[in-house]
């Protein structure tokens, strides 16, 4: 916005300079400067732009531990054979149970309860409904919704979580800690119920410690429906519990009314899962803590994890990346151009250490595409998600063990070892004495142990949008004046009104957008049962049809209108980067991620378009090669468009006719996980991208 | 979306005239679309930029709430309005339609509002522009009465009244600021039309409600002493040189004319008879605050509770203004010293100087300390705004060469939108703090400044512009 500002009062000195000979100051001097030679700016500012985001993996600093009182390792872990034996004891009870056993019941709860409460703790069973997606398209603005009770509740699914609550000893009841073990009651695998094994030792130690500063609560979320549904639904109630009688108390033969235990605000949360085979040597542990909306838990969570992870128990940490990135040859050849340079660096100047080795950069980049897009996404990438909604910081462990689920002397050692990681996290969050508010809250991830600040990643995206207020000004200054000379304005003096008629197409095409954005809603209340695909015809058919009503109504509205309705396409242009401009930086804020990936796309589209009427009639190589540019980018940038090639570049290949179907699918996933990347698609990147096209065969 | 939806409005008019009924009767349709269909988990009514300590029903309802269970409305710093309000809204807050939970009583009774408002607004503008191409024809610069060159303004005040996001949603959210606005609006109304107890109500009724407005006392004693906005006084006898000079008969009687007009210096009568209405108005408002709040600790109460309120800052929770995080950071000792300073610091900086030089253009005056009071205000919400851009757009024809209009229009746009976001930021997502909130509403503080400095700039450029066209004329 600064520069932006800047520019602007260089335009008014600059027509004022005819007649006043004030020498402007040097800061607009600057501004007068980058206006004037704009294009070559903006292609400077683009470039540097997108090498910035290149480099990120380079700037990558290794994580440290910001908050004192946490102190992971210092303690001595208590954990003894007796709690692993426990431990042990209840999973085979459970893979007992469920060999002898078939169906429905609850029965496996009760016999996790049962456990819970012969340690001391206080148990509950709490029944939820599976809810269906919900379109809230601007659920972004609000906080978390109070829960909503249905009122046809019915008793045919349902699920029941149990929670199991241990006092703490020297608390006052007021904070505690949150360990969640996702286990599918009737069909979870071996491996799952490894997961139940791990909790269950550390609850048996927990229950006699004598350091306990904050309660423990162990919530066995029935999976059954999804990992989050469950989680949501216990937080739901917890934060904000109704007082009206659901049905659904009284389904089954489990009677859970007026049986809900509370234990204070929520300090952080663990979410324990156990999956697969680790391919490596060494156990796996994989961190998920992408919440929705990009938001991230505090770092030092993750640090406290990945320290006592990596140098008490031997684990090998990972967070995901993009695996085909690793094997991309362009990417190699930068990782080694920027070897080199760094090696250079080094010889010119041994203080300067910035070199990394080829494979490095390879696998910081692929985590950093990872880290992006999942937070770009908008949706939360395990049942920690849910957490976040009420700001309590949470992150999923997935652990892999390197054994087979039956080997039973390997189960031993790894029950231990999981269960001491748990135990060093909790204490280390125990000593907190506030919230964790130390360390960061915005951040992308390169490795577990590397981060990269939000001080030095809003750098790239800040170049990348660099260009657009000072090519604004510069095409406004010119609309103006080629407004000036073409035509004899009646009122005479309406000279800062120009941009007026842009200005009313891009908000129309805005309103445009935005009506779009909330037709889902209105085509999810179609009666009848519709496919994705007749969904997404639906949705394609009423917003073209909106559109084409939009050009009829609105004069100078249309690309293919008179000439004499039609407004200067440069000061078009200019409102439409401008509208950009704010769209982007408004999004940057909400979403990093999101902008960032958006930026990428709108800057090059909104920068490079022109009429291509004039460029066909000059048959000028130069103008020609630019509308081909433009074209290809406004292909590309067509949301459908950009979904089935990124698709087809994660290798899931091209889809044909099944592909609205899919858009529709992929859509619907987002707004159910209510990710503001939905409102932008629709509010700022789809308007954006109409505007463009009518810039392209503006009739000029 | 600040303005686009007002600009749409303006563009509009350049149609026949039913096209401002059109769009008039949109407008109130939409707003009682928003009332009775809006998402209720949305919390309009508790957001800061549209409800603030003073303005918000909800609060409003509480003490309605403690008068009837007979205790002082203003138990427990809940409710900081006025008795009178609370009488007068009071009621229809408890009222409720059946079904319904909400207070869509008093949302109907801010449409009205709104609604009321903006046809004040429109014969206010018709006024000005009548006086605009009159006065445009007795300097010369206008031919012809039937010129394309001057818009209506009144009909684009209006609907830019009516078509404001920010009067929209303080009147769906709400707040108590339609009716705020709607006083100001008739005392401006009453001086136009030189209705003086009109005038003296509207001001009186302002001020009781919102205390700021005071300082429009003395645009209106301008417009009711030297009439509508005009030229200075010099284009007036460069005229009349003329008319002198060539000497000719019809010249000489409307040289008389324009004589009669210029010479009129001050009419210290039609003042007196505001200043008188304003006496007997204020006591009579005085007198019935104090018979509704007589078990409650009558009118000492009541200035505690309201105009100390206001003046003292004592609320600190965030809103679009730039105190709430400055007095949340200053020390106690010096907090009486600060609040002296800035309430001085509105006085005497921003009141005179106008005053002195906007004196010939007594409505522009008003717009001016309408933007400056929303600036400098201590609870300052969406609905100020509203108020004065529907009030510079009465003077769309004068500030026609506005610089940098675009710009601020994407600034107000961006600061707008950035707002829920950093708000939204840092309560719910715990993710960023009170700096970002605050950083955003000193964006707004600046947009709005440089909003009434290029206005300021525009229109004395539109005067010098209007003095050398007749100059012009004289020499030739």
């Amino acid at each position: 916005m600064a520069t932006e500002k800047r520019d602007k009062e260089e335009e008014e000195v600059k027509t004022d300079d005819g007649s006043l000979k004030i020498k402007p100051r040097p800061i607009v001097q600057l501004g007068i400067f980058l206006v004037a030679h704009s294009p070559v700016f903006s292609v400077v500012f683009s470039a540097a732009g997108v090498l910035a985001l290149l480099i990120l993996p380079l700037l990558a600093k290794n994580t440290y531990i910001s908050e004192n009182a946490l102190m992971p390792g210092s303690a001595r872990s208590m954990l003894s054979n007796r709690d692993v034996s426990d431990g042990s004891k209840l999973v085979k009870d459970i893979k007992n149970y469920r060999l002898n056993h078939e169906g429905q019941g609850v029965e496996v709860q009760k016999l996790i309860g049962k456990y819970m409460s012969e340690m001391g703790a206080e148990v509950y069973y709490q029944k939820f409904h599976p809810e269906g997606n919900q379109f809230h398209p601007l659920h972004f603005f609000s906080g978390p919704d109070s829960y909503t009770l249905l009122d046809n509740v019915s008793c045919a699914s349902y699920g029941v979580n149990v929670a199991g609550i241990i006092r703490a000893p020297r608390g006052d009841g007021k904070e505690s800690i949150v360990l969640v073990t996702p286990y599918d009651f009737i069909n979870g695998g071996d491996y799952e119920a490894l997961s139940l094994g791990i909790t269950g030792t550390l609850f048996s130690l927990l229950a006699r410690v004598t350091w306990l500063s904050k309660d423990i609560i162990w919530l066995v979320a029935d999976s059954r429906y999804g990992d989050y549904r469950p989680v949501a639904a216990w937080l739901t109630e917890y934060h904000s519990p109704s007082f009206k009688d659901s049905d659904l108390l009284k389904c089954g033969e489990l009677n859970t009314a007026d049986k809900f235990r509370r234990a204070g605000t929520m300090a952080a949360a663990l979410v324990l899962k156990v999956d697969g085979r680790s391919e490596r040597f060494e156990d796996t542990l994989s961190i998920y803590a992408e919440a929705s909306n990009g938001q991230m838990p505090n770092l030092d969570l993750i640090n406290v994890v990945n320290y006592l992870a990596v140098h008490r128990q031997g684990f090998y940490v990972k967070v995901e990346k993009v695996v085909s990135l690793l094997s991309s040859s362009w990417l190699k050849i930068i990782g080694e151009i920027f070897e080199a340079v760094g090696k250079l660096a080094h010889t010119l100047n041994p203080d300067w250490n910035f070199g990394i080795p080829t494979a490095d950069y390879l696998e910081g980049s692929a985590t950093l595409a990872s880290s992006l897009y999942s937070q770009a996404l908008g949706i939360p990438t395990g049942p920690h998600g849910a957490f976040r909604d009420y700001q309590v910081d949470a992150i999923t462990l997935k652990v892999s063990p390197r054994f087979p689920p039956d080997s039973k002397t390997r189960q031993h050692d790894f029950f231990l070892r999981g269960a001491k990681l748990l135990e060093g996290t909790i204490r280390s969050v125990n000593n907190l004495l506030e919230k964790f508010h130390q360390s960061f809250f915005l951040y992308l991830l390169t490795s577990p142990s590397k981060f990269i600040s939000v001080g030095v990643y809003m750098i790239a995206f800040a170049l990348l949008v660099a260009s657009l207020p000072m090519v604004a000004a510069s095409l406004y200054i010119d609309g103006c004046k080629a407004l000036n000379n073409s035509t004899l304005n009646p009122a005479g003096n309406f000279k800062s009104w120009k941009w007026l008629d842009a200005a009313k197409q891009v908000f129309a095409l805005h309103l445009f957008g935005l009506i779009v954005t909330l037709l889902p809603y209105f085509i999810c209340q179609v009666p009848g049962q519709h496919s994705p695909s007749n969904r997404s015809i639906m949705w394609g058919t009423t917003s073209s049809s909106l559109l084409l009503i939009t050009f009829a109504t609105i004069p100078g509205c249309s690309p293919f209108s008179s000439r004499r309705h039609g407004t200067n396409w440069a000061v078009l242009k200019s409102v439409t980067i401008s509208a950009a401009f704010i769209g982007l930086c408004l999004m940057s804020i909400i979403n990093f991620a999101t902008a960032e990936i958006g930026a990428l796309l709108l800057v090059p589209t909104c920068l490079i378009v022109q009429p291509i009427k004039p460029a066909l009639r000059s048959r000028r190589i130069k103008s020609l090669l630019g509308a081909f540019c433009s074209m290809v980018l406004l292909t590309i940038g067509f949301p459908v468009m950009l979904f089935a090639i990124s698709k087809g570049l994660f290798g899931e290949g091209l889809v044909g006719l099944s592909l609205g179907g899919e858009f529709w699918t992929w859509l619907e996933s987002l707004w159910a996980w209510k990710s503001a990347t939905y409102l932008y698609i629709g509010m700022v990147h789809l308007p954006c991208w109409l505007l463009c096209l009518c810039i392209l065969f503006h009739p000029s | 979306m600040a303005d686009v939806g007002g600009d749409m409005a303006e563009k509009e008019l350049e149609k026949p005239t039913y096209g401002f009924w059109i769009w008039a009767m949109a407008s109130v349709i939409l707003r009682l679309f928003f009332i009775f269909y809006f998402p209720e988990n949305f919390k309009l009514s508790s957001r800061p930029e549209v409800s603030t300590p003073l303005t918000s029903v909800r609060r409003l309802a509480e003490g309605y709430w403690l008068k009837q269970s007979s205790m002082s409305p203003y138990a427990g710093s809940m409710y900081h309005g006025s008795p009178l309000l609370l009488s007068v809204l009071g009621p229809l807050t408890s009222q409720w339609i059946e079904g319904q939970s909400s207070h869509h009583l008093c949302s109907l009774v801010f449409v009205f509002a709104d609604i009321l408002s903006a046809l004040l607004l429109r014969a206010i503008g018709q006024k000005l522009q009548k006086t605009y191409s009159m006065n445009l024809k007795r300097l010369g610069v206008l031919r012809s009465s039937g010129d394309r060159g001057i818009l209506p303004c009144g009909d684009i005040a209006a609907l830019v009244y009516l078509w404001n996001p920010y009067t929209i949603l303080s009147c769906v959210g709400l707040s108590t600021s339609p009716i705020e606005n709607l006083a100001v609006i008739v005392s401006l109304y009453g001086a136009v039309t030189r209705r003086v107890p009109l005038a003296a109500f509207g001001l009186i009724t302002a001020t009781h409600l919102s205390l700021y407005p005071a300082s429009l006392a003395i645009p209106l004693i301008l417009l009711l002493g030297y009439g509508l906005d005009a030229h200075p006084l010099k284009n007036f006898l460069h005229t009349r040189d003329r008319g002198v000079e060539t000497g000719s008969t019809s010249d000489v009687s409307k040289q008389d004319k324009l004589t009669r007009t210029t010479q009129l210096p001050f009419l210290w009568r039609t003042v007196l008879h505001f200043v008188f209405w304003v006496l007997v108005l204020s006591i009579c408002v005085l007198v019935l605050c104090s018979l509704s709040l007589k078990q409650y600790g009558g009118l000492e109460e009541m200035f505690k509770r309201t105009y100390s309120f206001i003046l003292n800052i004592e609320d600190l929770s965030p809103n679009i203004g730039v105190f709430w995080y400055f007095f949340a950071e200053a020390f106690e000792s010096s907090r009486n010293y600060l609040l002296i300073v800035f309430n001085l610091y509105i006085l005497l900086t921003s009141l005179p100087p106008l005053a002195f030089r906007f004196k010939h253009r007594p409505c522009f005056l008003a717009f001016a300390y309408l933007v400056m009071s929303s600036i400098i205000k201590s609870y300052p919400s969406g609905g100020d705004a509203a108020l004065y851009l529907s009030l510079w757009a009465l003077f769309v024809n004068e500030l026609s060469d506005m610089n940098n209009l675009f710009f601020i229009l994407c600034g107000h746009i961006g600061v707008s939108l950035l707002s829920p976001v950093v708000h939204n930021i840092w309560i719910w997502r715990g993710t960023g703090n009170a700096n970002f909130y605050y950083g955003n509403a000193m964006g707004y503080v600046c947009f709005q400044f440089m909003f009434v400095e290029e206005s300021v700039n525009a229109m004395l450029d539109h005067d010098k512009a209007l003095e050398k066209a007749t100059g012009k004329m004289t020499k030739n």
